[in-house]
């Protein structure tokens, strides 16, 4: 997926957009929204970092980025949803011990999203920044620099 | 606790206190550059730096604050700890970009890569400079405090001497050997956190039978009062909210982990890195160590609330008493790793505080002011300014207690306000301009002086949350409504890589 300098621009309004309704959301006491839109920022942030000379990875965007995504938007739910259920009683469930509405953070936010972003980006190294991208840099910087030594010449 | 229980955890501390000296003695030679005296640049392997990015992160807040609000509010608080994955999230936006920065030019310090990015603007760096020593001296001066009251309790010193012993020391040896040694100090606390991460949660599971038992407590201890305090319990304390507005929730979220991206502990360990493509390597120790630390404060405000909701110990005068008094009850074995590990959480923000507020004012402002330094000027400036900070950061923190306790409300804010407009923006868009970044920092700057004054901010949000929003805005405004700068070709390839 090309990402063109329009694009870029786009990606950065929303993300500024996002930090404002966020925060107004934040004011006016609206957490859940808020929390599954501080989700798009992160995603859309990380879309801008992973693009490659513009390039998107299709499969990095799949796998590790939109399955962490689900993964927190779902735990966000889940953990509103028991929250409400057993409100102010002892849930008649537990998660390997935790409370309903905390289990969706342990294992979904916290271990999910840590292991999904951490495995994620060991097997797709290559689609953030391969070894020739890293080289094709170097060589690029060099000849910028010895175009810049022949000017000064 | 007995004489002998105080003797053995104080020789424990002050051996890791020792080692931490002998590293930073060993690492001094390797000390012999600007680059690598200021910045550590491209010397490590991803396991050091790894775990020196958990050291930094975890501060003695994180340790002993984060369980403390734990224990008096709920699980809301937890979502501060629990956010492993924002180191993989800070590699992926800006990893490769800070890392090539280094390739393109001189580079360390933040100011440098302001420098390259932003063509020589003073004002940025300046201003950029400015905040991020706030947030430092913040940050350095809440550390000494937690590490010299928690040791003069211990000991029975004055503060003020546990101060000068603990943090003398590390100043010393941050002196001699800079971020080298700072890197590899911090790398060792790090580790010493993770085996006390790990000894804890094997005594919470032997004292309490694991989180359900802690559930059942919870829900049905109702009020406890002993020694004329009182701790109320309620079913909702382990829900995911705790008994905090879901605001909290939605904060102790949303900042810890987009607040990765821009702490400087985070992005000056991205160049610190030898090889760039050893990313998602150091991302995997940097996860995996901040996942043990973060169930250690998990554990040990689950483990408070068992022994207080079973009348084990009495309810804490504090909820920063959390972390002491489990392990108090769990024996000398956890004694001796917790009082170790908030110590080595205490050093290992200090020193990395420490170190940039002396680049700051020995390099990054005068160069902003137009002061042309050589290096050895710089590096010998330095070793004076840090010796100064070090030594009056002691007496500050440990004389006005108050004042470091509203410092405190800086920190991890304030040094987001600072870095996202300039690296976060400045290195995903090429149309961020210095028009727009400079308005975007200046604009940070004095709402967090007019924040620090008391300006009261709407709603419930921290206030920072309200800085960061209106400079991130502004940078992007005026960078829409201004001329599009021509970008240098290096610069363009680092934001295209």
């Amino acid at each position: 997926m090309k990402l063109s300098e329009k694009n870029i621009t786009t990606l950065i309004i929303i993300t500024t957009a996002l930090w404002v309704v966020i925060n107004v959301l934040g004011w006016l006491g609206h957490h859940m929204i808020g929390m599954y839109l501080g989700v798009i920022l992160m995603f859309l942030y990380m879309i801008l970092g992973i693009a490659n000379s513009g390039v998107v990875s299709k499969k990095f965007l799949m796998y590790p980025l939109s399955i962490w995504a689900l993964t927190w938007i779902l735990s966000f739910f889940l953990a509103d949803y028991y929250a409400e259920k057993f409100a102010g009683i002892l849930p008649t469930f537990n998660i390997l011990g935790f409370h309903p509405s905390f289990a969706p953070v342990v294992f979904l936010y916290w271990i999910g999203g840590m292991l999904t972003l951490t495995l994620g980006f060991m097997v797709y190294k290559d689609e953030w920044m391969s070894e020739n991208d890293w080289e094709n840099f170097k060589d690029k910087i060099q000849s910028i620099e010895e175009k810049e030594k022949r000017g000064a010449v | 606790m007995d004489n002998m229980t105080k003797t053995l955890i104080i020789i424990f501390s002050f051996a890791m206190i020792l080692i931490s000296f002998a590293i930073g003695w060993w690492s001094k030679k390797k000390a012999n550059t600007v680059q690598a005296y200021f910045g550590s640049t491209g010397m490590f392997g991803p396991f050091a730096v790894g775990l020196s990015s958990t050291a930094a992160v975890a501060s003695a807040f994180a340790l002993v604050g984060v369980p403390g609000i734990m224990y008096s509010a709920g699980n809301a608080m937890a979502f501060w700890m629990l956010s492993s994955a924002a180191f993989a999230m800070a590699y992926l936006i800006l990893g490769k970009k800070v890392r090539a920065m280094a390739e393109i030019g001189e580079v360390a310090s933040l100011g440098d890569i302001s420098d390259l990015r932003f063509n020589n603007n003073r004002v940025i760096k300046a201003v950029m400079s400015i905040i991020l020593l706030l947030g430092c001296i913040a940050y350095l001066a809440a550390q000494i405090k937690a590490g010299a009251e928690l040791f003069s309790h211990l000991i029975g010193w004055s503060p003020l001497l546990s101060g000068f012993v603990i943090f003398g020391v590390l100043t010393l040896y941050m002196v001699i050997s800079g971020e080298v040694g700072g890197l590899l100090t911090q790398a060792f606390q790090g580790l010493v956190m993770v085996i006390a991460g790990m000894v804890i949660v094997v005594s919470f599971y032997k004292i309490t039978g694991g989180f359900g038992e802690v559930l059942k407590v919870t829900a049905e201890a109702g009020t406890v009062t002993a020694n004329g305090i009182t701790k109320n319990f309620s079913p909702d304390i382990m829900n995911a909210w705790g008994v905090l507005p879901g605001v909290a929730a939605m904060t102790y979220m949303i900042i810890p982990i987009v607040g990765t991206v821009g702490q400087p502990q985070v992005i000056t360990r991205m160049y610190a890195l030898k090889d760039p493509k050893d990313m998602p390597k150091l991302n995997f120790y940097a996860a995996l160590s901040h996942t043990v630390v973060g169930l250690l404060t998990l554990v040990v405000s689950c483990g408070a609330f068992y022994l207080v909701g079973t009348g084990k110990i009495g309810p804490l005068v504090s909820g920063d008493r959390a972390i002491y008094a489990f392990a108090d009850y769990a024996g000398i074995t956890s004694q001796l790793f917790v009082y170790a590990a908030v110590l080595a959480a205490a050093m290992s923000s200090a020193s990395l505080f420490l170190s940039i507020s002396a680049g700051i004012i020995a390099r990054d402002l005068p160069n902003a002011l137009g002061f042309k330094l050589s290096e050895k000027a710089q590096m010998s400036y330095a070793k004076i300014a840090m010796f100064l900070i070090g030594i009056a950061s002691i007496f500050f923190s440990i004389t006005q207690g108050e004042m470091v306790a509203i410092l405190g409300t800086f920190g991890w804010g304030t040094l987001m306000s600072a870095t996202f407009p300039v690296f976060v923006l400045g290195l995903l868009w090429k149309k961020a301009n210095e028009k727009g970044v400079m308005a975007g920092t200046i604009t940070a700057l004095a709402l967090n002086i007019a924040s620090f004054a008391g300006f009261k901010w709407p709603g419930a949000l921290p206030w920072y949350f309200n800085v960061i929003t209106i400079s991130m805005t502004i940078t992007v405004v005026v960078s829409l409504l201004t001329k599009e700068q021509i970008l240098n070709k290096k610069v363009e390839a680092v934001i295209e890589l």
